[in-house]
């Protein structure tokens, strides 16, 4: 048995089996608890060691050869398959309670098992066509067969599958480069090539208008899921690159331009998120400030920047899956999802409207919540290197909180003696109620995280060093 | 860990009357395990004296290589006396309940039994990220119980901007971690480097409303008398706290004399608003703004004690006068004693309030003398009026319970100037304390004499503050409809029929501006 085989191919021969299963229940408790059990295979059982039961003894080997590539999940690799399928789990279970449509359990588990096939493919060019299945399998999850498609699922199309050409050229301008290290302007060309597709793919500046035109038309719920999936996945590729490629790694211009692209991903969120009346929109926004923390933390020094970038991982996870959790169950039961359509909601809806306040503020890097722990110690690491840059975190974050005290102040404007009531069912009130004690603990107890952290920076043998 | 036994005693408090309040909902000794529980934590608060000074680690947050900070706490003179002053409050409250027309109500005593448990861990707070942490849990508390509360859009919508302000200075507070941060130093309370002094005070002042000036809460009357104080003051408290943890080393600063006079105007206005308030609960939040002025003015002058002492008058004196709901000629006679503990005077609670380190700021004195003199001359004339309840609808022993609620608010006014603290025993600077109080002896008589002295009719306190502030605040809201303005065009290109070609030709401008930005 090999690593692959459990985390990559089990997982996508289960979802095919449940593509024949209609119920909503049994899918979300099945999708879930292979999810739950998957992660913590990936947790508890090491890869490449015997594991001795009595008189068995079982070994799980990292890599497996199909058609003359290979798939290699490393033994450090363990926690970063927890954490996917972890926070996989969460959306999963949440489908019921989201009333969402049922084949996001099978088609998620397939491109979760995709993109973790894309970190894992050797020679990494393949992982351009992994990436390019998972969109096309996440396409059904936005469509239906009654509706053309709308403007935002076209574009997202178009946007990720161009990133595929960029990062195929890429590659193959990359072998010339180690064939001749000294040719400067291939060089460039290839990091140009390179630095394009994952602009395209990550919804860098100005690429990103696809997720707001998302977040407006289809289930907050399934575009909640892609914007964790598909973001995580390509950073941790990406970061794999820049292991890999000493001349990348040591350029000055990448530093820069990283912090550039974080910079901008978090200012442009932060302050469009403010200006938004559409809650759909402001957590489109979030998710495109969450990148921002991200690429920022890569342009860090790695031995700060990589656990900052690990530690950003678990509180995205959480905050989206409430987040679209609670704009789901809002959008059920409001209008739209335009401020006129949703004040006063927090007197009729309280769960999702705490939620969908909680996971704002928690994106924001509010102290108590998930999200502050790792956003002070990037604020910190970003200040000891340049005030400027920390300043226009700031402003970023700003934007953030004050699109949250928007929501807040929305949400709590009911007309006078409107009674409290709770119009959430049982199955919405504790996902969400479990999950926003998540956001609780996560931000007092960051230490938490760290069981899953120690050696996931050693999956980057240069950069983690 | 006494702190810890303390804020345990509220916590447990709290959780057996939240218990008891979804399992017998007609326990009849609900008041008394509150009122026993809160007791309880005032005393352990004095047992603090027997291990001063104390440090207590919270477990480490990891990787510390990230976090450079962890949850820690302090046990000093001055953690004491806001424990001390917090937690008579708490107790005052319970005990003053029996006097409220809605006793029993065992939710607003769970309110501020888990209210004060967080202000006592805030104020015993030793570096920025703990402070932070129990900041952001009071606000969140906080505006949990107003939403509750409050009732209509409009009233909401304070509650809302009010918690975006003090949300501010948790962000101020982290910046100022950022500026230390940068200059290469671990901010903590003992060693805030200069240039992060100044953040400190903003972010204490912006929570307390004091800068920019605003009113968080500038009509309150709906909050209920008991819980609406200790909600206030739990919050002023766990804000002042700050102020007398900035090393005096950490505000100089050209920008402090400025900041000082803006300080002593806010001080000035609240002041005036406090003498001419209908009545107390009306004028609370000028209370608030007005001691906390001083209290900033103090820092400013790098007297942290004097920010101590004037914070902790802010709360007991503040609290024993706006607990006295009931008419009781002895409640209102020791009530003068409240007088006399934010007097100034010497061995009074606040002798050390006009002690001036920085001679440099002597400017802003007379100001603040006069603000002082206000607000004592209010405290008075709201004491002297007689349109407080009587004690007709209440049983005997609620009679006899609701002053000694009173009297321990007083009692702890005395204590804080005679034992427990770097404040006690003090002749303070006396000379401006004598002139603070004639000053207040004058305008007690020109008060009835001249009609601009006298109180404003209750429908003639607007809500919002004066023209001028909310003239500023309007532009301020202008400024974002302008720019929300912008950005929704900026979308609307980006996301219409042509807006792929827009975003690719975004794109090669910014790759052009980086290509040329870099070497």
């Amino acid at each position: 048995m090999s690593a692959p085989t459990i985390w990559i191919i089990v997982p996508m021969l289960i979802a095919v089996l449940l593509l024949a299963v209609s119920s909503p229940r049994v899918l979300s408790l099945v999708g879930g608890s292979i999810a739950v059990v998957l992660a913590l295979l990936a947790e508890f059982i090491p890869i490449e060691q015997a594991l001795t039961i009595g008189a068995f003894s079982i070994k799980i080997d990292s890599s497996l050869s199909i058609l003359g590539r290979v798939l290699l999940l490393r033994p450090e690799e363990g926690s970063l398959l927890a954490m996917i399928y972890g926070a996989a789990a969460l959306w999963f279970f949440g489908t019921e309670a989201a009333r969402t449509k049922a084949r996001l359990v099978p088609l998620g588990l397939i491109i979760t098992a995709l993109m973790v096939a894309s970190i894992a493919v050797e020679p990494f060019l393949f992982a351009a066509l992994f990436i390019e299945m998972a969109i096309l399998l996440s396409i059904p999850l936005l469509t239906s067969l009654y509706k053309a498609p709308s403007r935002g699922v076209i574009r997202f199309l178009i946007y990720q599958t161009l990133a595929m050409p960029f990062i195929l050229l890429s590659g193959w301008l990359l072998e010339g480069v180690e064939a001749s290290p000294g040719d400067l302007a291939l060089a460039a060309q290839s990091a140009s090539m390179l630095g394009l597709g994952f602009a395209f793919l990550l919804a860098i500046f100005p690429l990103y208008n696809w997720i707001p035109m998302l977040m407006e038309e289809v289930s907050p719920f399934t575009v909640g899921f892609l914007l964790w999936i598909l973001p995580t996945s390509t950073l941790i590729f990406g970061t794999g690159f820049l292991d890999q490629y000493s001349w990348l790694r040591s350029s000055p211009q990448l530093k820069i331009a990283l912090q550039s692209a974080g910079t901008l991903m978090l200012v442009t969120g932060g302050l469009w998120a403010a200006f938004q009346r559409h809650i759909g929109r402001i957590m489109a926004y979030g998710a495109i400030a969450e990148t921002g923390f991200a690429l920022l933390a890569l342009s860090l020094d790695a031995r700060l920047g990589i656990p900052i970038l690990f530690i950003l991982i678990p509180a995205r996870a959480l905050g989206l899956a409430v987040w679209s959790l609670a704009l789901t169950v809002i959008k059920e039961n409001a209008e739209s999802m335009r401020f006129s359509s949703v004040r006063g909601i927090l007197r009729t809806l309280p769960f999702a409207s705490v939620g969908v306040i909680l996971a704002s503020f928690s994106t924001a890097g509010f102290p108590l919540l998930a999200g502050f722990p790792a956003r002070l110690a990037l604020w910190d690491g970003l200040a000891r290197v340049s005030i400027g840059s920390a300043l226009w975190m700031g402003l970023g974050l700003i934007g953030l909180l004050i699109s949250s005290f928007r929501m807040l102040a929305v949400f709590s404007m009911a007309d006078e003696y409107t009674g409290w009531e709770v119009r959430e069912d049982w199955i919405q009130g504790i996902m969400l109620g479990l999950a926003m004690i998540g956001l609780m603990i996560l931000g007092l107890f960051p230490q938490f995280v760290q069981y899953l952290l120690p050696n996931l920076p050693a999956m980057f043998e240069r950069l983690g060093q | 860990m006494f702190i810890f036994i303390t804020a345990g005693l509220l916590l447990l408090t709290a959780i057996v009357l939240l218990v008891l309040r979804f399992t017998s909902p007609d326990f009849r000794y609900a008041w008394l395990i509150a009122a026993g529980g809160g007791l309880l934590a005032w005393i352990s608060v004095f047992i603090w004296q027997t291990g001063i000074p104390a440090i207590v680690q919270f477990p480490l947050w990891q990787p510390e290589a990230l976090f450079r900070q962890s949850p820690l706490f302090v046990v000093d003179g001055i953690a004491w006396t806001f424990a001390l002053s917090l937690t008579t409050l708490c107790l005052a409250v319970i005990v003053t309940a029996v006097a409220r027309p809605n006793f029993p109500y065992s939710l607003s005593w769970i309110g501020i039994l888990i209210l004060t448990a967080l202000g006592v861990l805030a104020v015993t707070a030793d570096n920025p990220l703990t402070l932070v942490l129990l900041w952001a849990a009071i606000d969140l508390g906080e505006l949990v119980a107003q939403l509750r509360l409050v009732e209509g859009p409009k009233m909401s919508e304070r509650v809302v901007i009010a918690f975006g302000s003090r949300a501010t200075g948790i962000l101020i507070l982290l910046w100022a971690n950022m500026v230390s941060a940068s200059n290469g130093f671990e901010m903590d309370f003992l060693s805030a480097p200069p240039q992060a002094g100044l953040y400190l005070i903003l972010a204490a002042g912006l929570r307390l409303g004091v800068l920019p000036l605003h009113l968080p809460y500038a009509s309150e009357s709906s909050i209920r008398r008991g819980f609406g104080t200790g909600l206030r003051m739990v919050s002023a408290g766990s804000s002042l706290v700050l102020l007398a943890r900035i090393p005096s080393g950490s505000v100089e600063s050209p920008l402090t004399p400025f900041l000082t006079i803006f300080v002593s105007f806010a001080a000035l206005y609240a002041g005036w608003m406090w003498l001419r308030s209908p009545d107390e609960l009306s004028g609370r939040p000028y209370w608030v703004l007005g001691f906390g002025s001083l209290a900033v003015s103090a820092a400013l002058r790098a007297n942290p004690i004097g920010a101590t002492a004037w914070s902790s008058a802010l709360i007991l004196s503040g609290g024993a006068l706006f607990l006295a709901s009931a008419q009781n000629k002895w409640v209102s006679r020791a009530l003068y004693f409240g007088a006399w503990g934010i007097s100034a005077l010497p061995f009074s609670l606040t002798a050390t309030g006009w002690v001036n380190e920085r001679q440099s700021l002597w400017f802003a004195i007379p100001l603040l003398l006069l603000a002082q003199a206000m607000l004592v001359a209010g405290f008075i004339r709201q004491n002297q009026r007689a349109s407080r309840a009587t004690f007709e609808d209440q049983p005997i022993w609620a009679k006899n319970v609701y002053p000694i609620g009173i009297a321990f608010l007083l009692m702890t006014i005395f204590i804080l100037g005679f034992f427990g603290w770097d404040g006690t025993l003090k002749l303070g600077n006396w000379l401006a304390a004598l002139i603070a109080s004639l000053l207040t002896f004058g305008l007690l008589w020109l008060t009835p004499r001249l009609r601009l002295l006298n109180p404003v009719r209750a429908h003639w306190v607007r809500p919002s503050t004066s023209s001028w502030l909310d003239l500023s605040y309007r532009s301020l809201w202008d400024l974002y409809r302008a720019l929300g303005r912008i950005s929704n065009t900026f979308s609307n290109v980006i996301e219409g029929e042509s807006g792929v070609m827009w975003t690719l030709l975004f794109l090669a401008l910014f790759i052009t501006i980086f290509i040329q930005r870099t070497p």
